[in-house]
């Protein structure tokens, strides 16, 4: 039987992120927001405190802190004539569970995006023509602009204490930054972490290129910080546990040590732990959403919850399977190009060539998430793509974040795996190697999207959704150009010797880890024929219905995805208080 | 909850003691397989050089798959200059904690059918547990060693182990009906290589040998002033590592 709860003002769905910066807004206007989250509070726990947060098989190997696989994962299938399988226990990627959501593990890399991204069909049409996008490379518009955005990056970063050397303070370059950065209305509120020695090989390489290398933006906080909300953030200790981890130190800034805490304490905020949401209730003659219905994981009691307003602030791809769950909205089909639900799926390429240096310590056990080197030059169109036969492109960084000993040890080509000539090398290597790594971009394809399983379930009843994924020619040749790029890097570092160039090939595979950056599904866009939601995240079929997190990317760039969608869900604060005093398509 | 809560001192002083046993009791399990009294206890006493009698439990591994698996970490990690052989650094013992625990029995892994093989893209699909998996994959192993050599895998000396292992993991001894390179690769390996860098709290990497051996200082990690006095400089406190159960 389903209990009937009283009816709430807003009702977030999923306590990550994006719900405790939109909630953030919302408290000064006394709205009533409750928060469902599937999880529950971390705080406390051995994975938040010493010494078992230092625990690299439990939380590193066996992701002891990401979604449960046995109650909900993903089926994949690499192309529209196969089968998909569930992912049975999924590595490329890793969404959270529990008050924080992902943003409990990140590793602290914050962007903001290129200023040309969310006008990117816009930006390559005018320099390269129409002809130039292939026709299965499906970008589009975002319906918005960056300039409309810059404050919210501002407030994003003041308030998550981000530490990074400005580039580009309103259009005026800035020596020791990002050349190619947007132009920001001031500079980062904390200076940059401590560059490591991997950094400083990193820097001297570049530099000797001509490139312009600078500290990559880091949410690890260098000192002690406090907020404008009076939260604050101890120094960082560089133990190498942020990506995978949460931080025992609350150094690395993040919703449950800055945002929850602070709701909490207001009266109109409330956080119910361990509901699971199963649906959205929809009125498709009034094209309004009604109600939420979850089931209380502690009692096993299943609730509708009626709201009048409802925010989607789930991973990527819960998102997207509620909507399709719940039947809202038209699903894409990629035959005829038709509906906008699951359309733009897209991951990241990630790609590396190993350096080594026999008597250079690099000591990757000292690092935080975030504190590497990087250059901006191949990323996104920072350069000119005529006759490069693809589109798109990556970052380039020293990418030291960690030296956990299980999975961060590099071998020089022709080390055998096992033996004595094995050990000795990760005796000789362990501490004197590093990737010069491309964190590369993934435009859309006709061909990739989501829908829901035909065949397998969750825990609790409901479809699993599908990805129909894979890498096609853009992005092995992007990979190709970019890779070989950063071995231009690696030869001038004067290591004692560089690896091979590893740029991504093949198929899509769900046992490797890329990155957890998973976008799109739920786009965004001026159109409602093309996309999901409206520039200010409202669901075109249910306007008391918004949508807010990766997964309204139109296109997924080189470039980490957190910059760009804090700041889109506190402006969706803002609106949603405005929403409140004059519902209405904003 | 410390060490002391899982492992009573005995047990613990036992296993001190098995790291400094010689590795020529190696192939002592085997030979008792046909006297072990009960399958499910799977304790077996074997003898050393010194004639000392020390005991060895396994929680989820039998005789013959122990001697197996004995005999595999001690030639994927022999005696040298470097590090005591893969049994006297507790490899064998991670390997059967993890089978027998939450991770071999499925934990955290979506086991809902159908069943397909699946491409390698996909990533695991047995409908067995890992636990499970791990063994059909170590009978196969024995069938294979017997029929090629006509002896079990803890009766070859390291050099024509080393031999099968390297055929196994180029893929040359799959057939139709099972792969054991992929077996290898995908499952046995990562556990071989959790086993020597985990935290020693879970069997392997016995006395921080691996740690120390590559220079990984282990806990408490807290590098905020390290991080510029010992940039680019060897840091001392790498040449002896911390673990979990130092801070418990």
């Amino acid at each position: 039987m389903t209990h009937k709860l009283p009816k709430r003002s807003v009702v977030f769905v999923g306590g990550g992120l994006t719900a405790g910066l939109a909630a953030r807004q919302m408290m000064s206007s006394g709205i009533d927001v409750l928060v469902l989250e599937r999880g529950g509070d971390l705080a406390g726990s051995a994975a938040a405190t010493l010494p078992n947060q230092r625990d690299e098989l439990r939380w590193g190997v066996r992701n002891g802190l990401v979604q449960n696989w046995a109650n909900e994962t993903y089926t994949l299938r690499h192309a529209l004539d196969e089968s998909a399988l569930p992912v049975r226990r999924m590595e490329a990627f890793l969404p959270g569970d529990g008050m924080g959501g992902a943003a409990n593990h990140w590793n602290g890399q914050t962007w903001r995006w290129a200023e040309y991204d969310p006008a990117l069909r816009t930006r390559l049409e005018s320099r390269y023509g129409r002809a130039a996008i292939p026709r299965e490379m499906t970008v589009q518009d975002w319906g918005i602009s960056y300039a409309e955005m810059e404050p919210y990056h501002d407030l994003f970063e003041q308030l998550f204490g981000i530490a990074g050397q400005a580039g580009n303070i309103a259009g005026k370059l800035v020596e020791g930054g990002n050349p190619f950065e947007a132009p920001r209305k001031r500079g980062f509120p904390q200076q940059p972490l401590e560059i490591l020695e991997s950094g400083q090989i990193f820097k001297t390489a570049a530099q000797s290129l001509g490139y312009k290398p600078f500290p990559l933006p880091a949410a690890n906080s260098p000192r002690a910080y406090t907020n404008p909300d009076g939260a604050s953030l101890a120094p960082c200790q560089y133990c190498g546990h942020c990506e995978r981890f949460i931080c025992e130190a609350n150094a690395k800034a993040s919703p449950a040590v800055l945002l929850y805490p602070m709701l909490q304490k207001q009266r109109n905020f409330e956080i119910r732990l361990h509901s699971q949401v199963t649906g959205i209730i929809y009125d498709k003659q009034a094209k309004r959403v009604t109600a939420v219905k979850f089931i209380d994981l502690q009692t096993a009691e299943e609730y509708e919850q009626p709201a009048d307003v409802v925010v989607l602030s789930g991973f990527t791809m819960t998102n997207t399977r509620l909507l399709l769950t719940s039947g809202i909205g038209r699903p894409y089909d990629p035959k005829t190009g038709k509906g906008a639900v699951g359309k733009n799926f897209c991951y990241q390429v990630m790609s590396s060539v190993p350096v080594f240096f026999k008597d250079r310590f690099i000591n990757p056990f000292m690092a935080s998430g975030a504190s590497q080197m990087v250059v901006d030059e191949f990323n996104g169109d920072n350069f000119d793509h005529a006759g490069l036969g693809f589109l798109g492109g990556g970052y380039i960084y020293s990418n030291v974040t960690n030296g956990r000993p299980i999975n961060a040890r590099l071998h020089p080509a022709g080390t055998p795996r096992w033996g004595s000539a094995w050990k000795q090398a990760n005796a000789d290597w362990y501490s004197h190697a590093f990737n010069v790594s491309v964190h590369g971009s993934n435009y859309p394809h006709r061909e990739n999207f989501l829908d829901l399983d035909p065949t397998y379930r969750d825990a609790y009843g409901s479809p699993l959704l599908r990805m129909t994924f894979n890498f096609h020619d853009n992005d092995h040749r992007m990979s190709e150009y970019v890779t070989n790029k950063a071995a231009g890097i690696a030869r001038a570092m004067g290591a004692t010797a560089v690896g091979a160039p590893q740029p991504r090939r093949g198929d899509f595979d769900a046992r490797q880890y890329q990155t957890t950056h998973t976008t799109g599904g739920t786009i965004m866009g001026a159109d409602p024929s093309t996309s999901v939601v409206s520039p200010r995240l409202q669901h075109w079929d249910a306007q008391n219905l918004f949508v807010v997190g990766a997964s309204v990317y139109a296109h997924n760039a080189g470039y980490n995805p957190t910059g760009p969608l804090a700041a889109m869900a506190l402006r969706l604060g803002d609106d949603l208080v405005r929403y409140a005093r004059q519902p209405r398509m904003l | 909850m410390s060490i002391d809560d899982r492992e009573p001192p005995a047990r613990r002083l036992f296993l001190r003691r098995i790291g400094g046993a010689s590795g020529a009791a190696l192939a002592t399990p085997a030979l008792l397989a046909g006297l072990a009294a009960s399958p499910s206890s799977a304790q077996s006493t074997l003898s050393s050089e010194a004639g000392k009698s020390v005991r060895s439990s396994y929680l989820s591994l039998g005789p013959q798959e122990a001697a197996c698996v004995e005999a595999l970490v001690n030639v994927m990690c022999p005696a040298d200059a470097i590090t005591p052989n893969g049994v006297d650094c507790g490899l064998h013992i991670y390997i059967d904690r993890q089978l027998a625990g939450a991770w071999g029995r499925g934990d955290q892994l979506y086991r809902q059918g159908p069943w397909h093989p699946g491409k390698p893209q996909h990533g695991y699909q047995s409908p067995l547990t890992p636990e499970q998996h791990f063994k059909a994959g170590i009978a196969v192993l024995r069938r294979e060693a017997q029929h090629r050599t006509s002896k079990a895998i803890e009766q070859l000396e390291a050099g024509p182990l080393d031999a099968l292992l390297q055929e196994i993991a180029a893929g040359r001894l799959d057939d139709e009906r099972y792969a054991l390179g992929a077996w290898f690769n995908d499952f046995l390996y990562p556990l071989f290589v959790q086993a020597c860098f985990a935290d020693p709290m879970y069997g392997g990497n016995r006395d921080k040998t691996f740690w120390r051996v590559v220079g990984f200082p282990g806990l408490p990690a807290f590098h905020g002033r390290n991080v510029v006095q010992f940039r680019g400089r060897p840091f001392p406190g790498a040449s002896k590592p911390q673990s979990i159960e130092d801070f418990s």
